[in-house]
C-alpha cells in the first residue's frame, strides 16, 4: 500500500502520480514478497545444493550465497525488477516536487523553523557523490532548496509500502518508546540525532522527552532545510544544523542521548568508527548511544545475510555488507564503551502491533534475545534492529 | 556522480562499462526488464483513469490496492516460481 504523508508537505498529487506512485508500491510488493520467495525457493532446491556439489558444503557467508546465486534465474529476474523498481521510487515524486517547488517555499517560510547551514563544510562523497539508493543526484540534490527534503520524503512514502508509519517516524517512534519503557528513569535532556536527512525519526524523539532539546545534524543541506520546515508544520522544536557526525562541533559531555537511524552503514569502516568515538566523547557520564541498524551478518544465515546484502552491490550502498560485516558491539568497545554497558535488541514495529507489544517485549526481556528469528528482513513481521551502550 | 566504491569482496562482472548493474547473459534483457515495466505502469495508469471514469458515471467505487494487486498478479504471473 502507498502512503499519504501526515503533514502540510504532503504533495497535491495529479491522479496520474497517484497512479504511479500506488504502482510502484504494489510491485515493490510483489518483489519483495512474491519474487524473494521464489528465489528463497530457487536457493534450495538449485543453488545452494550445486554450490554445495562444487565446493564440498553448502554457503556459510552471505558472499558465498551470493555467489552461489548469481545466474540463476530467480536471481536475475529479482534483481532485474528490484533494480528498475527502485528507479521507479524517485521517478514517480520527481514531477510532484518540480511542479510544487513554489508552494513548498510558501509554506516553509509560513512555518519557520530552525536550521544552520555550514556552507564551509565539505560535504563528504558518501553523501554527495554517491546516488545512494539510486537515488539521482543523492542528498545534496538542489543543493540547499527544498528539493533533496522532498524528494526523499515522497519517495521514501512510496517505497516503505507503508510499513515505516504515516509519517515515515515508525523506527523512532518504536525505539524511544522502548527506550522510555525499559529504562524509566532516564530522562535525557539534551538529545543529537546524528545523520538525521529530513529529520523523520527524529520527532519522535522530542515527542517522548518533550522536556528536552533536540538537535539533529546531517552533513547534506537541503533535507535540513526541508527536516526543520517540516518539523516546525508538525508543532516539534528541533535544531537542525548541518555537520558531520564524525567531526562533531560540540564540547565533550554535552549530551544525554546520542541517536541515529539507519545512518551508520552509509559511512566508511573510517567515518563510522569516528562517529562512534565522537559519539561516546559527547556524551555525558550516564548518557546512552543509540543506533537503529541493519542487523548484523553474524546473527543471520547465509541467504538472510545476502538478501539484505544485495542493495550493497546493486542498489549503491557500497559501505552496506562492510558495515554489516562488522560486529556492532565490537565497535562500541572501540569507540571506548565498556563492553559491560553495550547492549543489542529488537523491537516489534509500534505502528503494526501497537504499543502493548513493546511493554510486553520489555517486561518479558526477549528483546535482547536478538537471533536469528527475529533480526532478518525475512523475519515474521518488521522488527527493528537496534544497539547501544552507556557511558559510565 | 563520482565512480561508485563497491564492497572488497564483489565478484568480477557484476556491472557494465558505465556502472550499471547487470544480471542477464545478454544486456538487452536487462533493459527490456525496465521497458515491460514501465509499460505495465502505464497501463496500470490508465486503468485508474477508467475507473474514475467509471465511478462518475455510477459504477461502485472500486478498491484500488486490490485491484492493483490482481493486476500485477496477472501481469507477471509467467516469471513467479523460475
Amino acid at each position: 500500500m502507498s502512503v499519504e504523508l501526515q503533514h502540510p508537505m504532503n504533495p497535491q498529487k495529479t491522479p496520474d502520480e497517484a497512479a504511479r506512485g500506488r504502482f510502484v508500491s504494489g510491485i515493490r510488493s510483489l518483489i519483495l514478497n512474491d519474487l524473494a520467495a521464489d528465489m528463497k525457493a530457487a536457493y534450495d532446491r538449485r543453488a545452494a545444493p550445486a554450490y554445495e556439489r562444487a565446493h564440498g558444503r553448502p554457503p556459510q557467508t552471505s558472499a558465498e550465497a551470493h555467489k552461489a546465486l548469481r545466474g540463476d534465474p530467480a536471481f536475475n529476474i529479482y534483481s532485474a525488477m528490484r533494480v528498475q523498481a527502485q528507479k521507479m521510487v524517485w521517478a514517480s515524486v520527481a514531477d510532484s516536487v518540480e511542479r510544487e517547488a513554489g508552494r513548498l517555499n510558501a509554506a516553509a517560510q509560513a512555518a519557520g523553523g530552525k536550521v544552520q547551514l555550514n556552507p564551509a563544510l565539505a560535504v563528504p562523497k558518501n553523501v554527495g557523490a554517491i546516488e545512494v539508493h539510486l537515488m539521482p543526484g543523492s542528498y545534496t540534490r538542489g543543493g540547499d532548496s527544498l528539493e533533496a527534503g522532498a524528494v526523499y520524503d515522497r519517495g521514501l512514502a512510496v517505497f516503505s509500502m507503508g510499513l515505516m508509519g504515516a509519517n515515515l517516524d515508525d523506527i523512532g517512534l518504536s525505539m524511544s518508546r522502548y527506550i522510555a519503557l525499559r529504562y524509566p528513569d532516564f530522562r535525557p535532556q539534551r538529545i543529537l540525532d546524528t545523520g538525521t536527512t529530513i529529520g523523520h525519526n527524529t520527532l519522535p524523539w522530542k515527542q517522548t522527552y518533550p522536556e528536552a532539546e533536540v538537535i539533529a545534524i546531517d552533513a547534506a543541506p537541503g533535507g535540513l532545510v526541508y527536516g526543520a520546515a517540516r518539523a516546525a508544520m508538525q508543532g516539534q522544536e528541533v535544531t537542525f544544523m548541518q555537520m558531520c557526525a564524525d567531526r562533531l562541533d560540540y564540547p565533550d559531555a554535552s549530551f544525554d542521548l546520542v541517536w541515529s537511524s539507519m545512518f551508520l552503514h552509509e559511512l566508511s569502516k573510517k567515518q563510522r568508527a569516528s562517529a562512534l568515538a565522537e559519539a561516546w566523547r559527547v556524551l555525558r557520564p550516564g548518557g546512552l548511544m543509540l543506533h537503529m541498524e541493519l542487523p548484523p551478518n553474524a546473527e543471520m544465515s547465509a541467504f538472510d545475510g545476502f538478501y539484505l546484502d544485495w542493495d550493497s552491490w546493486y542498489n549503491e550502498e557500497p559501505y552496506y555488507k562492510g558495515y554489516r560485516d562488522e560486529i556492532p558491539l565490537e565497535n562500541c568497545v572501540k569507540a571506548g564503551f565498556a563492553a559491560a554497558d553495550c547492549f543489542q535488541f529488537v523491537v516489534p514495529s509500534i505502528g503494526i502491533y501497537g504499543e502493548q507489544a513493546i511493554a510486553d517485549m520489555v517486561a518479558s526481556d526477549a528483546a535482547e534475545a536478538v537471533g536469528q528469528a527475529t533480526t532478518g528482513r525475512l523475519a515474521e513481521g518488521v522488527m527493528w534492529f537496534g544497539f547501544g551502550a552507556w557511558k559510565r | 556522480m563520482s565512480e561508485v566504491p563497491r564492497p572488497d569482496d564483489t565478484p568480477p562482472g557484476l556491472y557494465d562499462e558505465a556502472g550499471n548493474a547487470r544480471f542477464f547473459a545478454d544486456p538487452a534483457m536487462d533493459r527490456f526488464v525496465a521497458v515491460v515495466m514501465n509499460m505495465a505502469q502505464e497501463m496500470w495508469v490508465q486503468e485508474e483513469r477508467l475507473l474514475a471514469l467509471e465511478e462518475a458515471r455510477g459504477a461502485a467505487p472500486v478498491d484500488r490496492e486490490a485491484k492493483l494487486k490482481a493486476f500485477l498478479d496477472r501481469v507477471f504471473a509467467p516469471i513467479r516460481g523460475a
